[in-house]
């Protein structure tokens, strides 16, 4: 009720104001008329009269009084009329503040949806973590375009029974391979760039050009097999690691150091299961051998390998 | 007799000439606060067209901003799978 009361109020006060402005304006319009009839009066009095100086002295009364009064109605009419504007102005800039309230909701709105379209689009492609380097069987060679047909074919062998059907497959294709021959000649190894003819499970970097080495920096998902270890893990998985050559195993190829290095950040739990069960398979290497390939890592020189192959 | 008529007549004369002059200097006052008044209202007119043109302006961007609101909100409204989670 009070509010209603109040704009009662303020109808009351603003329609008081109106007929008081209509009020002005129409005293203005009858002013101008009431002028030009004293003017006339005046000048006709003024000439047919006597009396002349009477006329006149009225006639100065009645322009002061006249003047007065249009400059009272023109000052109350202006005065009205700026308030009036300013009041609109006013509005208009209250009315301008609502919307641009309005529009910075709406670009909230339209960001808000936005990012939660690009999060739910971002989720639906799940972009496989390939690592960064596989041994792949010989003969596969991954090019620019194997590379993205097996992009997305990732998803295919994370089957556990897949996976451990793949595993064991190339495990027996290892048990399988005779053991590479046993090089007498050094002169050939010291040139990394030509790895020597080796058994083709594992040797695709004899067949593979530098150039694609050097891409291959991240595998497919498609074959996360055999890693032969990592370089951080050189003291734990070295003893176990399945290109170290020995007489006891004929599966494993030899590494060469042609053979791409491995980054030491790659590590992934199966590849710590895979070492365990390699580890349990194959016997204890004798610390000459462990020392040689250290040696062979250190210096990056075939030479001592193959010496100590030779010796072996 | 006539000296006497005539320091009358130039006696009327000046009474004459300083009404005029009482008169003219009514009617220019007159007239100058009628040209401040005409001032005033010319400087009302400038000041009061130019409150009215700023105020057209706005209300035009305001009505484009409305309208251009109104077409977004509405764009909104007829596709409801926008706003589907």
């Amino acid at each position: 009720m009070p509010a209603s009361h109040e704009a009662s109020n303020y109808d009351e006060v603003s329609m008081q104001q109106s007929m008081l402005f209509s009020d002005g304006l129409q005293d203005l319009k009858n002013l101008r008329a009431q002028l030009y009839s004293a003017a006339e009066y005046f000048e006709l009095s003024y000439t047919t009269d006597d009396k002349k100086q009477i006329v006149v002295e009225t006639l100065k009364d009645y322009a002061v009084k006249a003047l007065v009064n249009t400059v009272d109605h023109l000052g109350s009419v202006t005065y009205k009329v700026n308030d009036f504007i300013d009041e609109k102005v006013d509005e208009v800039s209250e009315t301008e503040l609502r919307v641009s309230c309005i529009e910075q909701r709406l670009r909230m709105c339209q960001e808000y949806m936005d990012h939660e379209g690009r999060s739910q689009q971002s989720l639906v492609i799940d972009t496989p973590k390939f690592h960064k380097r596989y041994i792949l069987p010989a003969g596969e060679i991954m090019t620019a375009t194997n590379l993205e047909k097996l992009k997305y074919f990732g998803s295919s062998l994370e089957d556990a029974d897949d996976w451990n059907q793949f595993r064991n497959a190339v495990r027996a294709t290892i048990r399988e391979t005779p053991p590479p021959p046993v090089r007498k000649s050094t002169s050939q190894s010291s040139s990394p760039r030509q790895p020597p003819q080796r058994s083709a499970t594992f040797s695709f970097t004899s067949t593979i050009p530098k150039k694609e080495q050097d891409k291959r920096s991240v595998s497919p998902h498609r074959f996360p097999l055999l890693r032969s270890g990592s370089v951080a893990t050189r003291k734990s998985a070295s003893i176990s690691r399945p290109t170290t050559p020995s007489k006891s195993r004929s599966i494993t190829p030899i590494r060469y150091p042609s053979e791409p290095r491995r980054s030491a950040s790659v590590r992934v739990a199966f590849e710590k299961d895979n070492q365990k069960e390699t580890e349990q398979q194959q016997p204890s290497k004798s610390k000459r051998l462990l020392k040689a390939l250290l040696s062979r890592r250190k210096t990056k020189k075939d030479d001592t390998l193959y010496t100590f192959l030779d010796e072996y | 007799m006539a000296k006497a008529g005539g320091i009358t007549n130039a006696v009327n004369v000046g009474i004459a000439v300083q009404a005029d002059w009482e008169n003219r200097e009514f009617i220019s006052h007159i007239s100058l606060n009628v040209r401040r008044l005409f001032e005033f209202l010319v400087q009302f007119e400038s000041t009061t067209k130019s409150k009215l043109a700023s105020l057209n302006e706005k209300l035009d961007l305001l009505e484009r901003r409305l309208e251009m609101l109104e077409v977004q909100v509405s764009t909104a409204t007829a596709n409801p799978s926008l706003f589907a989670t």
